[in-house]
Order: structure tokens, then C-alpha cells, then sequence
């Protein structure tokens, strides 16, 4: 055992720390593991706020570098000890604080699984509705570091909407409790948004308060078959515009219908340019409605088909196939990298034909799907074999998709962060006054740099 | 064969997107990252395939704490075969030979039949040398003494299946397989029980003793005859998944029998998997019974065996099949697993006994005998049994 060891057995209990290369070498990366540089020195499994805080003040008397981590389950390499250290695991401090019905407000653990929640909720009739596809791993302490966010975003928003409050302790351990059960605020700076999206980078999130819908009792998936892209992109704007926001509306090409038809029964059509799939919620009354209102948009825009998926078991499938659709192209591509650019959705059929014409000029593969109604859309840059004259190609266009969604008016990152993936392109979104003010804000939180460095920004300033 | 070298390509397609936390039962107790499939098959590659790391105790803590349940391929879109990619790795880091009582009884009882006595001496001996606090009492009678040979339809016959009888039935459960002849026969098919049937050898790849497992498959092999049955029926998950999905893998791909393990792959049916599909003779008048389904984890290499028990009992008069929170949720037991990993074993079982009671069933019903031991002996008041059994009772033909 090393000192480092020593000292944080000391700190918080030798059943709590890890340091054996078999457990390092599990916490050496998150989802991306083509970051994976090094282990971290050690790992702690803190179960309350005040462990974390004695690990931090530790770490930052000692200048040691902090990695937050939840499941491991993120897609920007934000969890990764790209400079050793310490990895602080949230994933013990997962207890449901409270669930307050009269107030439609709960209080978690950091730790607590997204999923485990939906169900606790939903038990009383209560519904969260952040929905990122690892949901049923990923942990809300994360969720609200990352601003996750995810096929519910068109109707409900994604976790930024839902926080009121947050306990957090800083990198020099001290701990802070921001907002509240209250859903109105106005008491200075609202430091619960900053930390919001924050990245493990100013502090570790131990507590979340959230705020609370009523379930929608209802639900109904329907399946429009497109002629066109612009076909697609317009019969969103229309439904959008004439309020039957569904709760889920999510776009895929050909290719990724056809993907998922390898595993869903029965088959979806794969006759159209573009595919629509949505879920609309609420009473009885309100599904009937806005089906009503779907269907007859879709006719008058003369969509190909329009199809209401009536087998409740069958919603399911589609719904879970298409969670599953990342992982899934694996079984195919030695390689996949997920991007998540977000342009206004009236530019969806533009960025489209971008990313298709940019496969055909760079000479790679690229998935498509993505959240049609809030425009952020999911490129998947595949790879058959890994060597770098792939990586290479993958590289350029992910380079040249990240250009083209800027240009379009949209974000480099609708809901996964910068991380270690987006950092050399911040600057190309950012300009360097905003992108200074947030290193001073760094700063203040976290003078001596400890908390998850090497990620958001490229080391030294901007290339 | 579960050689690791065939392995390294398919290691490499997990992304790690880390969904095999959710289904996990060893990592939900643990939450450990070290505890869960991605990172045991990242270890294994380093370890074992690029040699970046010495086998160590640690490495060996890591790859026997699992199940073994597979319910991370099931979760896994890429389905790498964690369970297979495990015990290569235990084969390769010589856990292959079995040694004391238990490689006795592995190695010698299960390869033959017809030894109940010397398997109950075994067993009294395993207690009184506190191998186990909890271990299986063995039936009085086993089934091949009770039922052997071919056992004629009854009323017309509709065809003919033969019947692999695994170790779970023929030494703890003969109810079982007592259920599966009569509930068969009255349905109209003729079932042949070929004589020299042996384990199926999941408990000894379990232990990555591989060449003991093939010795099994070949004799098992040996005695089918395939051509002359329509299905090839077991009442054991874990005894179909082996003949599903194993069998053939356990061969040499020249093997003269791969053939044949192809052929049994494509005959091998669940009971009740079976018996719903070609549908019931004749449905049984009623079944008073309020019960609940442990879906085992061995489910995977049939998409309609967790429906069946569901199908056919459920909507049988009086019966009434109340859900269990998590119907699909592992009961820790996997085969020896609960005798050598006592702890694990019953934490991951007191979250199942726990969703048990709140379904207020009085019966569970379960296709496997490990789990249908391990659950009884946590359980209190409720009984639990094989769908088949209360199928059988729902006719009659045996009594409650």
C-alpha cells in the first residue's frame, strides 16, 4: 500500500478504497474507452457527503487531481482520470432522500440510477421526465453534471429544467447547498446553472433536488414514413407549431431503420427517405386529440404512411431498440463515435444532406438518428477496422460535421458535454472573452486545479 | 471449443456503454466497476490475451465472482458471450481440474447414472464436513427409478419426443419429471427416455473444466436418437441452454459429432416452451391456485420460454399469476455457485424472497431446480415448484 493509499483508508476506511491495477484498470475510462490513457491511483466508494468532502480536502491540500464518476456510461470521456489521481465512484450514495408528493419535489443521492427513480416516481403517480438512453445505468448526480438530456427533451426539456437545488462539495471540500425544494428563486447568482453542465469540473454534486410532473396516464406511438427529408423536417415544424407536441419525436434514415429492424418484430417500413417516431401522452381525451392532429398533418403534407403502433408491447420494442441503437451498430463497426450536434429544426433536412454528402467525401460510414423536435441530431461516424488511416477519416469528419452544424446556427453538444471529445472544438462555438470568463470561474471554484482536469478546454488555452 | 483465442474478436465488440450494470446481479450488490461484464472482459484481455498483467489473486477473486447467469448478454446489444468468455478464462488459468469432494462428485457422479446411493452418501458427508450450511436433500427415489424407457401416448398419439432428464430432476425433483411424462403423454406424445443419459455439464464448465464437460456432451450425444423424435424436451433452462448453445461449442469443429450437436441445437425444447407451442390436447378444467413466476436466468436461448409457464397456467379458471416486480431478477443461486459464494449468494436472494412476499403468492413456480432449491430453502410459507407440476395438477393427474 502506498501513502496515498494509506492516507485515504485512513480518511474514510480501507472498504472504501480501492488501489489493486484488476479494480484500477475498471475505472480507467467511461463509454469512450479509446481515451483511456492511464488508471487512476486510486479509488474511493464514499457513502455520504462528508466522506467526499474529507477525500477532497485531502486531495486538494495535496494538489492530487479528482475525477467525479457516475455509471461510466457517458459518450464525451468526461469520467476519464486522464492525469491519474483520484476517481471519487458516487455510485454508494444512492438513496432517495424523499419523494414529496404535496410539494411535486424529491431529493436524491448523487448516485441514485436514473431508472430506479422513474420507477419510485412512477409508483406514485409522479413522472420525471429527463430521459438520457442510458437510463437504465446512468446516475442523477451525473445526469445534472452533464446536462443530460434526451428523447423527451422536445416536449419536457432535459435535467437543467427539472434541477431547483443542489448540495456540492467544492474542491477544497468545503460544502455548499444550492436552491432548494422551492421552484422560484431569486437570491444571487443561481449557482445550481452553473453547476448544472459543469462537468466534474467545479465540484462534486452529492444531493439533487428536482422538481415533479403528474404521470401522463396515457401514451400512443405512432410511425410516419417520409418521402423526403424536408418532407420530414416540415411535418415536424407543423405539428410542433399546431401544439400535439409529442413526448418523444425521433428522426432516422433508412439506414437506421433498417438497423433496427435486425432486432424489433414486426418489422418497421423502410419505403420512405426519412422515418418519424413518436410517442404522444397525456389523458385519453388529449392522446385521442393530438393523434387526431398528427394524422391529419401528416395527411395533408402527404406523408407516404402514417402508422399507430396499437400492440402496447410492441411500443416497447421499437422504443427499446432504438435506446439500444448505439451499442447495437457495434455488433457491426469495430468502432462508432456518437456525435450529438444541435441545430434549430427547421435545419434538419440541411444537416442531413450535410452529413450524407460529407460520408461520400471523406469515404466513411455515418449513421443517422437523432431527436427530430429539438433539432439535436445523433451522426455516428463508424468504423470498420481501426487503424489510423481510418482514424484519420473519422477525424475529418467529424471535424467537417461539427463545422457544418455550427454554420447551420446550431451547438457542438446538445446533451453529452465537451469532455475530452469536444474540447479542441469549444473554441470554434465560444469566443475567447466567454471562454476566459469561464476559466476565472474555474478558477475561483477550483484554484489549484484539482477537480477533473484535462477536460472542456485543451490544457495551455485553445489551438 | 471455448478456446479464449477464438474469443478476442468478440471481446472487442463490447463498446463498454456500460448497460450491463442494470442487469448485473453480482454488480448491484457490489457496485463495483471491477464486479461487471465490461471490465471483467477488458481485464480478461489484458490478462490473458495481450499479457499486459500477471494472473493474479485478484484476477482470480474477479472471474469466480460471477453467476455465470448471462443476463448480461441478454442485456447486451453486441450479445458477446460473457459466460463462455468467462470460463475459457477459468479453463485457461488451470482451474480446469476439480480436486476433493467436489471434483469427486462432479467428475464421477455426474458422468454416471444409477448411483443415487453413493451420491446421497456424498451429500450427508458434504454437510457433516460443512461443505454447505445449505445443501439439496436428495429424493428417496430418483427418477430413472421411477420412470424409464418409452412411456406410450395416451388417446391418440401425435408424436413422439424423447426426454433428457437432468440432474436436477433425477436426484432432487423426480416430481418433476414425474409431471413432465404424465402432462406429455396425456397430451398425446409417445416419450422415449434413452438409457445412459448423463449431466449435461454446466456444473463442471462452471468450473472450466472443459475436457470433462466434452466427455459429457459426447455421451450424451451417443444416446439420442434424433431422427426418430420430433423435439428433444428438457424441464431445465440451464440443461436446454447447454444443449442449445454449448454443445456444440464444447466439440472440436471436426468433432464427427458436431453434426449431431447441430441437430439436437435445432430439437431442443422447454417443456412448457414446447407444450405451448403445439398447443394443449385438451386445456385442464381449473387450477385454484395464486401464484408467482421466477423467470430464470437461463431464458435466452428460447425467446418464448419465459412466456409459456405464463401462457398456459395463467389464464387457466381459478388460477391467478401475480407478477413479481422484477420478474426476470436472479435468485443468486447458479448451480454451486451459492455453496462457494455464500454471502454474495444470499444478499442477491433476500431482494428476491423480499419481491416474493409482496406478491403475496402462495406458490412459485420456477424452471430451474437450483433456483427452486435455493428459493425454498429462504422461503417460509410459500411452496415452490415447476410449471409443469401445477399443469399436471390442473389435470389432475397429480395431486397438490
Amino acid at each position: 500500500m502506498n501513502g496515498l493509499v494509506k492516507d485515504l483508508t485512513g480518511l474514510i476506511g480501507e472498504s472504501k478504497v480501492l488501489f489493486q491495477p484488476e479494480d484500477l484498470l475498471a475505472y480507467a475510462n467511461d463509454a469512450t474507452h479509446y481515451f483511456r490513457t492511464q488508471p487512476p491511483d486510486a479509488v474511493v466508494l464514499p457513502t455520504s457527503t462528508e466522506e467526499i468532502s474529507r477525500v477532497l480536502s485531502y486531495a486538494y491540500e495535496h494538489y492530487i487531481p479528482v475525477t467525479p464518476r457516475g455509471a461510466g456510461s457517458g459518450l464525451s470521456g468526461g469520467a476519464t482520470p486522464v492525469k491519474g489521481g483520484i476517481v471519487v465512484d458516487t455510485k454508494r450514495m444512492n438513496r432517495i432522500v424523499e419523494i414529496d408528493r404535496a410539494n411535486m419535489t424529491a431529493t436524491v443521492e448523487g448516485g441514485v440510477v436514473l431508472q430506479n427513480f422513474h420507477r419510485a416516481v412512477e409508483k406514485m403517480g409522479l413522472f420525471y421526465p429527463p430521459d438520457p438512453q442510458s437510463m437504465s445505468v446512468c446516475t442523477m448526480g451525473a445526469n445534472v453534471a452533464t446536462r443530460a438530456g434526451g428523447p423527451r427533451g422536445v416536449k419536457y426539456g432535459t435535467t437543467g429544467n427539472y434541477v431547483t437545488g443542489l448540495e456540492v462539495v467544492l474542491p477544497d471540500g468545503s460544502v455548499i447547498k444550492t436552491g432548494g425544494k422551492f421552484v422560484k428563486q431569486s437570491v444571487g447568482y443561481d449557482l445550481t446553472r452553473l453547476m448544472t453542465g459543469s462537468e466534474g469540473t467545479l465540484g462534486i454534486i452529492t444531493k439533487v433536488h428536482v422538481r415533479l410532473l403528474t404521470l401522463p396516464p396515457e401514451t400512443r406511438t405512432m410511425v410516419v414514413v417520409c418521402e423526403s427529408l424536408d418532407q420530414a423536417a416540415e411535418i415536424v415544424s407543423e405539428i410542433i407549431a399546431r401544439g400535439a407536441v409529442p413526448s418523444m419525436m425521433e428522426f432516422m434514415i433508412k439506414l437506421a431503420v433498417t438497423v433496427m429492424n435486425t432486432f424489433v418484430f414486426p418489422p418497421l417500413p423502410t419505403d420512405g427517405e426519412a422515418y418519424l417516431l413518436m410517442e404522444i401522452d397525456g389523458t385519453a381525451a388529449q392522446v385521442e386529440h393530438d393523434a387526431e392532429t398528427i394524422k391529419a398533418i401528416c395527411r395533408d403534407m402527404k406523408a407516404r404512411e402514417i402508422r399507430e403502433v396499437e400492440d402496447e408491447r410492441v411500443a416497447r420494442v421499437y422504443w427499446k431498440a432504438r435506446s439500444a441503437m448505439y451499442p447495437f451498430i457495434m455488433t457491426i463497426f469495430k468502432r462508432a463515435i456518437t456525435e450529438d450536434i444541435t441545430v434549430p429544426r427547421s435545419r434538419i433536412p440541411d444537416l442531413v444532406r450535410a452529413i450524407q454528402e460529407i460520408a461520400a467525401s471523406v469515404g466513411i460510414m455515418i449513421g443517422l438518428a437523432g431527436h427530430a423536435g429539438d433539432g439535436n441530431m445523433h451522426p455516428t461516424v463508424l468504423q470498420s477496422e481501426i487503424n489510423e488511416e481510418i482514424a484519420a477519416k473519422a477525424k475529418q469528419a467529424i471535424d467537417m460535421l461539427v463545422r457544418r452544424g455550427l454554420e447551420l446556427g446550431g451547438t457542438i453538444s446538445g446533451e453529452h458535454g465537451i469532455g475530452i471529445h469536444k474540447q479542441e472544438y469549444l473554441d470554434w462555438e465560444l469566443d475567447q472573452v466567454q471562454i476566459d470568463l469561464m476559466k476565472r470561474i474555474k478558477a475561483a471554484f477550483d484554484p489549484r486545479g484539482i477537480m477533473n482536469p484535462g477536460k472542456i478546454w485543451v490544457e495551455g488555452g485553445q489551438q | 471449443m471455448l478456446k479464449l483465442e477464438n474469443y478476442q474478436e468478440i471481446i472487442n465488440k463490447c463498446s463498454h456503454c456500460s448497460y450491463c450494470q442494470a442487469t448485473c446481479p453480482v454488480y448491484l450488490e457490489d457496485l463495483l466497476e471491477s464486479h461487471v461484464a465490461r471490465n471483467r472482459l477488458n481485464l480478461i484481455n489484458q490478462v490473458l490475451i495481450l499479457r499486459t498483467m500477471p494472473v493474479s489473486q485478484r484476477f482470480r477473486e474477479i472471474l469466480d465472482r460471477c453467476l455465470l447467469c448471462t443476463n448480461c448478454t441478454q442485456t447486451c446489444s453486441s450479445k458477446v458471450p460473457v459466460d463462455e468468455i468467462i470460463i475459457a478464462a477459468r479453463a485457461e488459468v488451470g482451474k480446469g481440474t476439480l480436486g476433493g469432494l467436489k471434483g469427486f462428485v462432479m467428475s464421477k457422479m455426474l458422468k454416471q447414472r444409477g448411483l443415487t446411493g453413493l451420491m446421497s452418501k456424498a451429500g450427508s458427508l458434504a454437510q457433516k464436513i460443512g461443505v454447505a450450511r445449505e445443501m439439496p436433500q436428495l429424493a428417496s427415489k430418483s427418477f430413472d427409478q421411477i420412470y424409464s424407457g418409452t412411456i406410450p401416448a395416451q388417446g391418440e398419439q401425435r408424436g413422439r419426443v424423447a426426454y433428457f432428464v437432468g440432474c436436477g430432476t433425477n436426484f432432487l425433483y423426480p416430481d418433476t419429471g414425474v409431471a413432465v411424462v404424465e402432462v406429455l403423454t396425456r397430451n398425446g406424445w409417445e416419450v422415449v427416455i434413452p438409457d445412459g443419459q448423463v449431466c449435461c455439464g454446466i456444473p463442471v464448465i462452471a468450473e472450466g473444466d472443459l475436457a470433462a464437460a466434452r466427455e459429457m456432451v459426447t455421451a450424451n450425444l451417443k444416446v439420442f436418437d434424433l431422427d426418430s423424435v420430433e423435439a428433444v424436451i428438457t424441464d431445465c433452462t440451464s440443461c436446454g441452454m447447454m444443449m442449445k448453445e454449448k454443445f456444440s461449442k464444447l466439440l472440436d469443429a471436426d468433432d464427427p459429432l458436431q453434426e449431431k450437436a447441430q441437430a439436437l441445437a435445432g430439437k431442443i425444447f422447454e417443456v412448457t416452451d414446447f407444450l405451448q407451442q403445439k398447443g394443449l390436447s385438451e386445456t385442464p378444467p381449473a387450477l385454484d391456485k395464486t401464484f408467482t413466476y421466477h423467470v430464470p436466468c437461463h431464458r435466452g436461448w428460447s425467446p418464448t420460454v419465459a412466456d409459456a409457464p405464463r401462457n398456459l397456467l395463467g389464464s387457466l379458471p381459478g388460477a391467478e399469476l401475480r407478477e413479481l416486480e422484477e420478474p426476470e431478477r436472479c435468485c443468486g443461486a447458479a448451480g454451486t455457485f451459492f455453496m462457494q459464494q455464500r454471502e454474495l449468494s444470499e444478499s442477491i436472494r433476500s431482494h428476491r424472497l423480499e419481491q416474493i412476499e409482496a406478491s403475496q403468492a402462495d406458490t412459485v413456480i420456477t424452471q430451474c431446480p437450483v433456483c427452486r432449491f435455493y428459493l425454498s430453502a429462504g422461503l417460509t410459507s410459500q411452496q415452490v415448484t415447476h410449471p409443469v407440476i401445477l399443469l399436471a395438477q390442473a389435470y389432475g393427474t397429480v395431486q397438490p
